[in-house]
């Protein structure tokens, strides 16, 4: 299974701090020798400011060797400088959180740095240091105290390369904090910057403002996954993103192997598919998320290709029902294993065999249970009710039937009445007719008034 | 006068002299006694002029001409002085020659300068300033040369210059008072002559005063010096003269009468004198310069040995560069004198620069090869041995290479590895090892050697011309990569950098080369789908360039033969120079194979899938389209000869379910065997023909059937029934197929009902409502959007009245709804 693994393949595109996590859940999941992967976290940590970690690794590490030395320095320049930018980012601090302060900021920011620097003598340096301490916080795994400064900061700076740069440590903040509402308010932002900024340069003359959207896109759609896994409607949130074409077009020629993250959030997110009712309406985008998305899996085959997209593509360009049911069975493990994905495997699970069935209910006309039960990876009775609550709950209702006696399912599609097509096909005209002269109606009268006004 | 005694001389003593010289001669041999009479003397020569040039005596043209003969002569000179020279260093000639041209090396200029004065005393006479101005300069530059050998000024020429400014001075006093003016161009001579006059007589001034006071002793003096100063610039002589002798070939160059051979031997000879690399390094610059100017026509080639020894002579010149640090050819340097010699320990930073470009001449090497190529016959012996010369060639532009990666110049480095690019980018990798092979010896810093296989070679190479600056050279070298990657069989990422560079959107503006080398990287990118056996990726991309029927002319593989226009000379001759060579051709038989066997693919299962004779009009492949239509029209259709005719019995018996047939008939195409990998694209053929063809069988046959047995299409078609139940599914998922899967029987049951034709015409009638209410929502919305956009103008204080934006949206509706009546 360790070939499936997309830890290290992922990694370099993540912070630091990030693999930690990853780690910790390499561990669990015995892929590789935990010897290995605590040795990789040791190294990792040794390069933080977490001083303290880094201690309580190394004795993991080596039960029996005295703990270096250079970690002792390295805490007491840690908290040395800690107390250093403190006392900095303090005097900003102490004057913005003034209440009258607070009130006579406006939005614009030059106005409130005029207006800071003229009433209490506060500089862009000052303000700088608010980023430093919370940069220095972040780096020994002080991450809510991050965030807090780095918003700040934020609110104040007018340096756009900073800003964006801490745009990314709120980000990140935020996201080991695990606040995930606020996780992904911040993502939203950031990506609309950066979109932002990779219209305002144009394609062709800029290779490498080009290539500069495309870097962080592509950590942008890494950092994402932790925020779209994590929240709650965040599958549906990332269907809509990672297909959007920019973003699509970065996964195929950067990262194709995110193409797995999204097969699985498609698979997820079926149920968002039929409309719910009462619920948000869902874009069309992910509506179609399959669909399209089998058809990118086709597309970069030749480039990535995992258990996850290879059940996909079985299903639906190969129609192989059987190898579609291999490749589920090795997916399950692999979702297992994911350190995204490992809380959805039995929604997946369920999720996958529900299209399956549906897939193979719309092709066959009589299927036998035992048959379907197998493809489903179900034993006979599980199989039965299986199939028996995919009836009662599916559109297909009326047309399915189970025979017991022949241990079949008959499904009767009668073809559609032309009538009825015909009314399908010309029932919204006359809606559309109104609104269509509703508006043609509202967009004549100023074009009155404008004639007057000429006149 | 001695004028007259030397040419005849001359004719008697060099039997290479040309005819017309000797004509010449002869005609002053018998005027020569007239010559003596003083008076007779200007008349004499004119008709002497007139004798050589058959021409009216006062027209310029005259006077230019007998000005080229002037040159020609000068020329002569200086390939006699050559011997001379030769003659002295090496002492192998015989005595008489020496003796002849002795006589010549000094007094000749003298005479010629003389000369030149008589002709501007019989022009005076007539009053003709054009003439004098013409003469006059030459006379100048007579006198500059003789300066150049460290030899004093004639009296001779002081002389002319004296009288010259007083007869100028009579000439305007007299203009003044004349009643009749000269005419314009005699005018305009006349005052040149005067500024000349004056700067000459500035620039001789000391010499002019002497002469002035005492014109007898000045003309001893002189006759004392010239021998005196002979003697020691006799060690000089030899390097000066050599010097001379270049820059006089030099300005030679590019005139009409001047003879490419002489002056090529001329420059062979100094080679071998010249000592300093300096030297050498101009000589082999005019050397080759000279090779490249043998021929004058721009569509006839270089013959080929003068082309091998332009190989040898840029190779050489590369040696002499690359060995000697000092030294740095470059095309833009400060003015310096052509005819001193020069040391780098003169310079300031000791590197000597030379006035001349080695990029230029490897590019022209290269053209020159290819236009010989072009010109021969490629089916012969002889285009074959010239194309054993492209291993030398490659060498000389690796070395170029070498030699740039050297000095850093890096615009003639980006060019020069755009040449080796182009030699190796279509070859396949055999044919590119034998090339690198040939090139282990020299030092380059992208090579085989230091790369593990021909395609890394490539990338180096393209990802060398990326990070230059050049636009130009970046598209051709990503076009070539296209290329070599589809010709690897790499199609996807052939694909992805085609599709990433962006070319499609810009080819269209880019020059006729890089727009073929464009068509030649699709169509490869096209063969290279066909070969992975991607039918539909291969059928669209050969597409766009089979619908246009011209694929030999967009491949400049052959001239399109115009039905209906004629193309003017110079269009057919720019058509001509651009056509490729033939061993680069790709070839478009093979290559209309491939299209028309994955148009066959493609199309017929979708002809048999439509029923309606309007869907029947939107064909995917025209051309497939009407060859099909065509062969159906036949009456008779014999057994298959050409590829087109096995392709299109091979069609017709997949359109009636016989894949057997269908796949012999094409397996049986003889072209296939031109790809390197026949054998499997055969096999491959064949499965995708039993794949379409129980396509087509299902879609033809459903109609008559209620139940079709999977394992019956399984036998009739040998596929797995694996994979028959897989393309059955397919189809009934994407609709296809009115028709569901009985699992327990294993068939397939049709479900497909009939439509009246009431039906179907209201189905139809439903469809284009709603298409007309989604134009009309389009158009609409596009009112509602400028009508906001009105109100929130008008609110800030700007009032627009665009009566012209309405009118053209009641245009895009009428047009909207025209579109939908058809």
């Amino acid at each position: 299974m360790a070939e499936y693994d997309l830890t290290k393949t992922i990694i370099p595109y993540l912070d630091r701090h990030f693999a930690f996590p990853l780690l910790a859940h390499l561990v669990e999941t015995n892929l590789f020798p935990v010897e290995e992967v605590q040795a990789a976290q040791y190294e990792l940590a040794k390069g933080t400011n977490m001083v303290d970690y880094a201690i309580n690794l190394f004795e993991q590490l080596h039960p029996d060797e005295e703990v270096p030395e250079e970690f002792g320095n390295k805490r007491e320049k840690a908290v040395s400088t800690n107390e250093h930018l403190q006392q900095e980012a303090q005097a900003v601090l102490d004057v913005i959180e003034n209440p009258d302060v607070a009130q006579a900021l406006r939005q614009d920011k030059n106005q409130n740095l005029q207006y800071l620097k003229d009433n209490y003598g506060l500089t862009l340096e000052q303000i700088t240091a608010l980023y430093n301490f919370g940069q220095f916080q972040y780096t020994y795994g002080n991450y809510s105290g991050a965030a807090d400064y780095l918003y700040h900061f934020r609110v104040l700076s007018t340096d756009t390369d900073l800003n964006t740069s801490a745009h990314w440590g709120k980000l990140a903040s935020d996201i080991l904090t695990g606040k995930w509402d606020v996780a992904l308010e911040e993502l939203n932002t950031l990506r609309e910057s950066i979109d932002a900024r990779a219209a305002s340069a144009p394609l062709l003359n800029s290779p490498t403002e080009s290539l500069a959207s495309l870097h962080s896109r592509t950590w942008l759609i890494h950092w994402s996954l932790f925020v779209y896994f994590n929240h709650e409607s965040g599958r549906t949130l990332l269907l809509d993103t990672f297909l959007a074409p920019a973003y699509l077009n970065t996964i195929q020629s950067a990262c194709p192997w995110i193409l797995r993250y999204l097969v699985a959030a498609a698979v997820l997110s079926r149920k968002a598919q039929q409309t719910t009712p009462g619920g948000t309406p869902v874009s069309s985008r992910v509506r179609y998320a399959i669909r399209e998305l089998v058809k990118i899996v086709q597309m970069e085959e030749y480039q990535y290709s995992d258990p996850i997209t290879r059940f996909l593509k079985e299903l639906y360009v190969e129609f192989d029902f059987e190898a579609a049911q291999r490749e589920l069975l090795v997916a399950e493990r692999v979702v297992g294993d994911d350190f995204f994905l490992n809380e959805f495997k039995e929604e997946f699970l369920d999720n996958a065999r529900y299209l399956i069935s549906e897939a193979y209910c719309r092709i066959h006309q009589r299927i036998d249970i035992g048959d379907l039960s197998e493809r489903l990876n179900l034993s006979r009775d599980e199989g039965e009710k299986w199939i028996v609550n995919l009836i009662r709950e599916s559109r297909m209702g009326a047309d399915a039937k189970i025979d017991l006696e022949k241990n079949v399912i008959e499904i009767n599609r009668p073809p559609l009445p032309i009538y009825q097509s015909v009314i399908e096909k010309t029932r919204g005209l006359s809606i559309r007719t109104q609104a269509m002269g509703a508006a043609m109606s509202r967009a004549a009268q100023p074009s009155r008034l404008r004639a007057k006004s000429v006149a | 006068m001695s004028r007259f005694f030397r040419q005849a001389g001359d004719s008697d003593s060099d039997s290479e002299e040309s005819e017309e010289e000797l004509m010449t001669s002869e005609d002053e041999d018998a005027a020569a006694p007239k010559a003596a009479a003083p008076a007779a003397k200007p008349a004499m020569s004119r008709f002497l002029k007139a004798a050589g040039s058959e021409s009216s005596p006062s027209s310029e043209e005259e006077e230019e001409q007998s000005e080229e003969e002037e040159e020609e002569e000068e020329g002569k000179e200086t390939k006699k002085k050559s011997r001379f020279l030769r003659a002295e260093s090496e002492g192998e000639e015989s005595d008489e020659e020496v003796k002849r041209v002795v006589k010549s090396a000094r007094d000749k200029r003298l005479d010629e300068m003389e000369a030149a004065g008589k002709v501007m005393d019989n022009a005076l006479k007539i009053n003709d300033w054009v003439a004098i101005s013409n003469e006059f300069d030459k006379l100048v530059r007579l006198v500059q040369r003789q300066q150049n050998v460290s030899e004093p000024v004639p009296p001779f020429f002081v002389r002319t210059l004296v009288s010259l400014e007083s007869s100028l001075n009579t000439a305007l006093s007299k203009e003044k008072e004349a009643k009749k003016k000269m005419n314009a161009s005699n005018a305009r001579a006349l005052t040149a002559m005067k500024q000349k006059v004056k700067k000459s007589l500035k620039e001789y001034e000391k010499e002019a005063k002497l002469f002035q006071e005492d014109p007898a002793r000045f003309e001893r003096e002189y006759a004392v010096a010239a021998p005196a100063e002979a003697a020691p610039a006799q060690q000089k002589k030899k390097k000066i003269l050599a010097e001379d002798e270049e820059a006089l070939v030099q300005a030679a160059r590019g005139k009409k009468s001047t003879d490419r051979v002489d002056q090529m031997r001329i420059l062979e000879k100094l080679l071998q004198v010249a000592e300093t690399p300096y030297q050498r390094i101009r000589v082999l610059l005019a050397l080759i310069s000279a090779r490249f100017d043998y021929n004058s026509s721009v569509t006839s080639h270089m013959p080929v040995d003068l082309w091998t020894s332009a190989q040898r002579e840029i190779d050489q010149l590369i040696a002499v560069v690359i060995a000697d640090s000092s030294y740095s050819i470059q095309e833009t340097t400060e003015d310096y004198d052509e005819y001193v010699e020069r040391s780098p320990s003169e310079q300031a930073d000791g590197v000597l620069r030379i006035r001349g470009s080695i990029i230029s001449f490897v590019e022209r090497l290269d053209d020159e090869f290819m236009k010989s190529l072009q010109n021969l016959d490629p089916h012969g012996t002889e285009y074959v041995d010239r194309l054993k010369d492209e291993k030398s060639l490659y060498c000389t532009i690796c070395r170029a290479q070498a030699l740039y990666e050297k000095t850093q110049q890096s615009e003639p480095l980006g060019r020069v590895v755009m040449r080796r690019l182009e030699h190796i980018y279509s070859k396949p990798d055999a044919v590119l090892l034998a090339l690198e092979a040939a090139t282990s010896d020299i030092p380059t810093a992208i090579s085989l050697g230091s790369q593990s296989s021909p395609s890394d070679l490539i990338h180096a190479l393209c990802v060398h011309l990326y990070q230059s600056g050049n636009t130009l050279l970046r598209t051709r070298a990503v076009l070539s990569h296209i290329y070599h990657y589809a010709l690897q069989n790499d199609f996807y990422t052939a694909r992805d950098m085609l599709l990433m560079s962006h070319l499609q959107e810009t080819i269209y503006s880019a020059d006729v080369a890089t727009q073929i080398l464009y068509n030649r990287s699709i169509v490869q990118l096209g063969l290279c789908a066909f070969r992975c056996g991607l039918i539909r990726e291969a059928q669209a991309t050969l597409q766009d360039i089979f619908t246009t029927q011209r694929v030999k002319e967009l491949l400049a593989q052959g001239v399109h033969q115009q039905r209906f226009q004629t193309l003017s000379v110079e269009q057919e001759k720019a058509e001509k120079q651009r056509q490729l060579p033939f061993h680069m051709h790709i070839n478009t038989e093979l290559l209309e194979a491939a299209f028309l066997v994955s148009s066959m693919l493609v199309e017929i299962p979708l002809l048999a899938s439509i029923d309606s004779e309007e869907q029947k009009r939107k064909a995917i492949s025209k051309p497939f389209r009407r060859l099909l239509d065509f062969a159906e029209r036949q009456v008779f259709t014999g057994p298959p000869e050409s590829t087109r005719d096995h392709i299109m019995q091979a069609s017709k018996a997949l359109q009636n379910g016989q894949w057997e047939q269908c796949r012999d008939l094409i397996q049986g195409i003889k072209i296939w065997d031109l790809m390197p990998e026949s054998a499997s694209v055969k096999e491959m053929l064949a499965r995708r023909i039993q794949e379409e063809g129980l396509r087509t069988y299902l879609f033809t046959y459903a109609p008559h059937y209620r139940t079709l047995s999977l394992s019956l299409l399984s036998r009739t078609f040998s596929l797995p029934l694996r994979s028959v139940t897989s393309i059955v599914s397919k189809m009934i998922w994407n609709e296809e197929l009115p028709a569901s899967l009985d699992q327990a029987a294993g068939v397939v049951v049709f479900n497909r009902v009939e439509f009246t034709r009431v039906q179907q015409l209201a189905l139809t009638l439903a469809d284009k409502t709603s298409v007309w209410v989604e134009v009309l929502v389009g158009v609409t919305g596009m009112m509602v959007r400028r009508a906001i956009n009105e109100l929130s103008r008008r609110k800030s204080g700007e009032v627009v009245v665009s009566a012209q934006g309405d009118q053209a949206l009641v245009v895009r509706e009428e047009e909207g709804l025209a579109s939908l009546k058809v």
